[in-house]
């Protein structure tokens, strides 16, 4: 019974010394990370919107989940949306930040995070693929052509474009 | 001191832990395609290696012995919160390429292994000398890999094409592209130690 409850102690002592370890390191890094992942979406959103000056989030329900950003020039004009979509890709999720003009134009589109395969579905970051969907209409990317031999990672950033652009433009409409 | 250069150099080649111990070779797998994502969790993994090793030597008489693991799991795994949070930190774009494999750095054989094969009998500048040289041994195995890799499966070393035209070999990109080269690279390390005796 001792025996017991000295090991109790022992493992408790060293998980005290840990949690309070990690709690300082925590504390440490906590806002360098927050800051780390507001300045990437701030350069993600001007890379999609290069004309705009300043964006703010449209937010929804209690846990403000961003649902869009509208994106004003220096007059500040409504010039643009910017929306964040996912699609299932050939081994992962892959997220992209897509700029939309008002009249469903895109303005420019970005990778933010996928894993596929390297040399193959990895190819979608490339400006080669991502250039092409500059001036398409968003609801119909009939002009961007699948990278060889990574069709199935092509088609994920498409077709999750062309759907969220969709639910965007209902949304807006709703907006107004 | 001859000693404990002995110590760290064991775990460079004759003790490698990736190709003579053949020890946490599932990250081995999943991160090598890249030379940059080998540096990072290289990096990483040598960090919890010797941090762990440093706490539990010196620890060791502490800890009783029926209860060690569970108090060796809760060291490693402060270690590799820490190492998560700072790549979080200070470099997200590596956080970000190399994902859960990361924080699975808790599960590496290679940490619990050296922490119960080494650092809990050693003392403490013995222990981090192990952890060191087992630390650079993984890291240097996981260059040597992910650069036959990333130059076979994209034509690429750190993301810099090397050679103008040449073809990728696909297959080297995947996971079975990994354990060829494990094999092989296995094979090689074997040959040479039976040649040496």
């Amino acid at each position: 019974m001792r025996e017991m409850a000295r090991y109790g102690f022992t493992l408790a002592l060293i998980c005290l010394v840990a949690a309070g370890l990690l709690a300082a390191v925590n504390a440490l890094t906590g806002p360098k990370i927050l800051a780390a992942a507001a300045a990437e979406e701030q350069a993600g959103l001007s890379q999609v919107m290069p004309l705009a000056d300043k964006f703010t989030a449209v937010k929804q329900g209690t846990d403000e989940t961003v649902l869009y950003y509208k994106a004003f020039d220096r007059q500040d004009k409504l010039i643009g949306f910017v929306f964040k979509s996912g699609g299932k890709g050939y081994s992962s999720v892959i997220q992209s930040l897509t700029g939309m003009f008002p009249d469903g134009k895109i303005s420019g589109i970005k990778i933010i995070s996928l894993n596929e395969t390297p040399g193959l579905g990895m190819r979608v970051t490339e400006e080669q693929f991502t250039g092409q969907f500059k001036g398409q209409n968003s609801m119909d990317l009939a002009g961007v052509q699948a990278i060889t031999g990574a069709t199935i990672s092509s088609y994920a950033v498409m077709d999750s474009v062309m759907q969220k652009a969709k639910e965007i433009k209902e949304l807006i409409k709703n907006d107004k | 001191m001859k000693n404990l250069i002995k110590e760290f150099t064991k775990g460079i080649i004759k003790e490698n832990p990736t190709f003579v111990l053949a020890l946490g070779l599932c990250p081995t797998l999943a991160v090598s395609v890249s030379v940059a994502n080998a540096i990072g969790m290289g990096i990483a993994a040598t960090f919890v290696l010797l941090g762990s090793s440093i706490i539990i030597s010196l620890v060791r008489d502490f800890i009783p012995d029926r209860i060690r693991i569970p108090c060796y799991i809760v060291i490693i795994a402060t270690f590799v919160t820490i190492a998560e949070l700072c790549m979080k930190a200070y470099s997200p774009a590596l956080d970000r390429s190399l994902g859960i494999y990361v924080p699975l750095i808790v599960v590496n054989c290679i940490v619990l292994g050296r922490a119960e094969a080494y650092a809990c009998k050693n003392n403490l500048s013995r222990s981090f000398f192990d952890g060191l040289g087992m630390g650079v041994g993984f890291t240097l195995a996981l260059i040597l890999i992910s650069a036959i890799r990333e130059f076979l499966g994209s034509g690429q070393l750190l993301g810099h094409t090397l050679v103008k035209g040449f073809e990728p070999v696909f297959v080297f990109g995947m996971p079975s592209g990994a354990l060829l080269v494990i094999g092989l690279l296995l094979g090689l390390f074997n040959l040479l130690k039976e040649k040496r005796t």
